[in-house]
C-alpha cells in the first residue's frame, strides 16, 4: 500500500469523497430513483452515460496490453501490468454504474435466474462479465510471470475487449425507436472511442506515474503510445462523419436528429468532442516532435478524454428530446408534463459518480502498490516477467 | 387464437380526457403517471389547433400502449419482465422487473411509466379496481389493455367509458368482430408503421 502511504492528502481526500457517494447511494436507495433527475422523458441519465464512459475508458489497457502478446509489439509489454490494472478498474467501474441505476437492485438476481436471450443488456452482462475475468486472469499470470498463459490470454482479450464496446454499442443501436442510435456503425463507433479514450487515460496514468517516480515508461514509448493515440482519434473521427453524413444528407428524419445534435440542447458537447475532443488533440499528437514532449500529450490526452465523455453525452441524450409520437402536452413527470425531454442530473447523482470515480481511484492505487515493481528495480527488464526472475522472452510468431 | 386490440375513431374524439382518467381511475394509476394520454395533434399546447386560419382542425390522439405483435419493448426487456399473453396483449411481470428502464428506451411510443419513487395518490388513499395488481417503487408499467376486465369478458375502461364512442375493442384475429370490420371498411392506419412494431392498436377518420 505504498502509494497511499506515499500520497496521504489525495487518499484521504479520496476516502472522503468515497464516503460521501456511498452514503449518497444510500439516500438513493431509500429515496428510490426520484431523487436522481431522470423522469419518465428522460428516463435515463448520468449513470448509464457514465457507464457507457467507463467501458470505454477500460477498452485501451486491455487492448495495449494483449497487442503485445498478439500482434508481437515488444515495447508494449512493459506497460502491460499498469495498463491491464486500469483496464480491470474502469470496468468494475461500469459495472457498478449499472446496477447504481438500477431502480429494482433488490430482484437483479432475476437476469440470472430467468435471462432474456434477446435482451442487449443480458448479452452486456454476459461479456462484461467475462471480460472482467479475463482481466483479471491476465493480472494473475502477468504476476506469476507465466509468459505463455498471458500469451494464450491475449488472445481471448483482444476479441472480447472489441465484443464489450460492440455489445455496449448494441443496447443503444439496436433500438428502433431512437432516430440518434438506430445506426450499424453504432458499434464501430463505440470501439473506435473506447480505443481512443482508453488510451488517452492510459497515457495519463503512465506520465501520472512516471512524475511519481512509481513506475517509469521511457519517453519513446510514450510517444509511440500517443502516436497511436492520433491514429484512433482520427479513425473515430472519421466514423462519426461518417455518421453525420449519412444522418443529414437525405435531409428526412435524421436531418432532425442532426439539427438538435448540432445546435439543440446538447450542441456544445458534440461541438466540443468535434473541436477539442478529435481536431486539436489530433493536431497536436500528429506531429511527432509533439509527441516526444510529455506535456502536450498529457494535455493532448485530457482532451481526448473529456472529448470522449461529451460524446457520451450528446449520444445518449440527443435521442431523448423528441417524442416520436408527438402531440401536446406530451409525457407526464414529476415536475408536470414535457413535450420535450429536459435532465439535469441532482446533487446525489453527482456524489454518487464522484464517489465511484473515487473507488475506483483508490482501487487503482491499491492495486498497483501490490503489481507494480518499484521503478528501480525494472529499469531494464520489464515488470512483468522481472518478478518471476525470467529473462524476456520474445514471441516467436511461429510459435505463439 | 385470441389476439385484443383496439380501434379508435379520432373523428369522433373530442379530447374529453375521460378514457385518460377513467384508466387512472381503473388501473390506480399514481401520482405523475398516465397510462393513457389523449394528445393534441400539431401545435404547442393540449387543445391547439393546426393550420392557418380559417383553414383550421383539431385533433386528438388518445395514445397508450399500442399491444404491438413484435413489441422493441418485450425484446430489450433483459428478465423477461414483459411478455406477450395469450390473449395478444403486451405485459408486465412486475416480480420480474429490475428497473432498468431499457423497455421505456426501446419503446417507440413513451408508453411506459416508471414508479421513480413510492407511488403517490391525490386524493390520499389508494384508488382502483381491487384485483389490479398494485406496483411498487422501482418497476415500469402501462396500459394492460385492462387484463383484469378483459378476462372478465368486458371491456377496457377507456372503451366503456368514452362518452362519443370513439373506442372499439375486440379480437382482430376474429374477421366478424366490429373492430376487424372497422380496420378493414375505415382503412385505419397504425402509428409509426414503418418501426415495423405491428401495433394492434389502429387508429380512423
Amino acid at each position: 500500500m505504498e502509494l497511499f502511504k506515499r500520497n496521504k492528502a489525495a487518499t484521504a481526500v479520496l476516502a472522503v469523497l468515497a464516503c460521501v457517494g456511498v452514503g449518497a447511494w444510500i439516500y438513493q436507495l431509500v429515496g428510490g430513483l426520484a431523487v436522481t433527475g431522470m423522469s419518465n422523458g428522460v428516463s435515463w441519465g448520468a449513470y448509464i452515460t457514465m457507464f457507457m464512459f467507463f467501458v470505454g475508458l477500460s477498452a485501451g489497457g486491455l487492448i495495449v496490453a494483449s497487442s503485445a502478446s498478439v500482434f508481437h509489439i515488444k515495447a508494449f509489454k512493459r506497460v502491460a501490468m499498469p495498463a491491464v490494472i486500469l483496464s480491470t478498474v474502469c470496468i468494475c467501474l461500469a459495472g457498478m454504474f449499472v446496477l447504481i441505476d438500477l431502480g429494482g437492485i433488490q430482484r437483479v438476481w432475476r437476469i440470472v435466474t430467468g435471462p432474456n436471450p434477446a435482451s442487449p443488456l443480458v448479452w452486456d452482462i454476459c461479456v462484461i462479465t467475462c471480460y472482467l475475468v479475463i482481466n483479471i486472469l491476465y493480472l494473475h499470470f502477468m504476476r506469476k510471470g507465466a509468459e505463455r498463459a498471458v500469451a494464450m490470454v491475449s488472445r481471448f482479450a483482444l476479441p472480447c475487449a472489441i465484443l464489450v464496446h460492440s455489445v455496449t454499442a448494441w443496447i443503444f443501436g439496436l433500438q428502433i425507436a431512437k432516430e440518434g442510435w438506430f445506426t450499424a456503425i453504432m458499434a464501430p463507433i463505440f470501439v473506435a472511442s473506447a480505443m481512443d479514450s482508453g488510451l488517452a487515460l492510459l497515457l495519463i496514468v503512465l506520465s501520472a506515474l512516471n512524475a511519481s517516480g512509481r513506475f517509469k515508461t521511457p519517453k519513446e514509448l510514450i510517444a509511440s503510445l500517443a502516436g497511436l493515440l492520433a491514429t484512433c482519434i482520427a479513425v473515430d473521427a472519421y466514423f462519426i462523419f461518417c455518421e453525420v453524413l449519412t444522418m443529414g444528407y437525405p435531409g428526412a428524419a435524421g436531418a432532425e436528429t442532426l439539427a438538435l445534435m448540432t445546435a439543440g440542447p446538447t450542441a456544445p458537447f458534440f461541438w466540443f468532442e468535434v473541436i477539442g475532443g478529435l481536431l486539436i488533440p489530433f493536431c497536436v499528437l500528429v506531429f511527432a516532435k509533439n509527441r516526444a514532449k510529455t506535456g502536450l500529450v498529457v494535455g493532448a490526452s485530457v482532451l481526448v478524454v473529456a472529448g470522449v465523455l461529451c460524446k457520451r453525452v450528446w449520444l445518449l441524450f440527443t435521442s431523448f428530446i423528441g417524442q416520436n409520437v408527438a402531440g401536446a402536452p406530451g409525457v407526464m413527470t414529476a415536475d408536470g408534463w414535457a413535450m420535450a425531454g429536459s435532465y439535469a442530473p441532482t446533487l446525489v447523482e453527482a456524489a454518487i459518480i464522484v464517489g465511484v470515480v473515487s473507488v475506483g481511484a483508490l482501487g487503482f492505487m491499491a492495486l498497483a502498490s501490490k503489481l507494480l515493481l518499484p521503478a528501480t528495480e525494472e529499469e531494464t527488464v520489464p515488470a512483468a516477467t522481472s518478478r518471476a526472475g525470467a529473462p524476456d522472452l520474445e514471441f516467436d510468431p511461429q510459435v505463439a | 387464437m385470441t389476439r385484443y386490440g383496439m380501434a379508435i375513431n379520432q373523428t369522433r374524439c373530442i379530447g374529453c380526457q375521460t378514457c385518460a382518467f377513467a384508466c387512472k381511475m381503473q388501473n390506480g394509476v399514481a401520482k405523475d403517471m398516465r397510462w393513457n394520454r389523449v394528445l393534441t395533434e400539431g401545435g404547442g399546447v393540449a387543445d391547439d389547433a393546426q393550420g392557418q386560419y380559417p383553414n383550421l382542425t383539431r385533433t386528438y390522439l388518445p395514445l397508450a400502449c399500442q399491444h404491438c405483435e413484435n413489441p422493441a419493448c418485450l425484446k430489450a426487456c433483459p428478465t423477461g419482465a414483459t411478455y406477450k399473453d395469450e390473449m395478444g396483449r403486451v405485459e408486465i411481470d412486475y416480480d420480474k422487473c429490475i428497473g432498468c428502464r431499457m423497455c421505456m428506451a426501446a419503446c417507440p411510443y413513451n408508453a411506459r411509466s416508471f414508479n421513480w419513487a413510492e407511488p403517490a395518490f391525490v386524493p390520499d388513499f389508494v384508488y382502483g379496481d381491487g384485483q389490479v395488481e398494485r406496483r411498487e417503487r422501482g418497476v415500469a408499467e402501462k396500459c394492460t389493455l385492462c387484463k383484469e376486465r378483459t378476462d372478465r369478458g368486458e371491456e377496457p375502461r377507456c372503451v366503456q367509458c368514452c362518452p362519443l364512442d370513439a373506442r372499439i375493442f375486440g379480437d382482430l384475429d376474429d374477421p366478424n368482430s366490429e373492430v376487424s370490420k372497422v380496420i378493414v371498411e375505415r382503412k385505419a392506419r397504425v402509428l409509426l408503421e414503418e418501426q415495423g412494431t405491428r401495433p394492434q392498436v389502429y387508429y380512423f377518420e
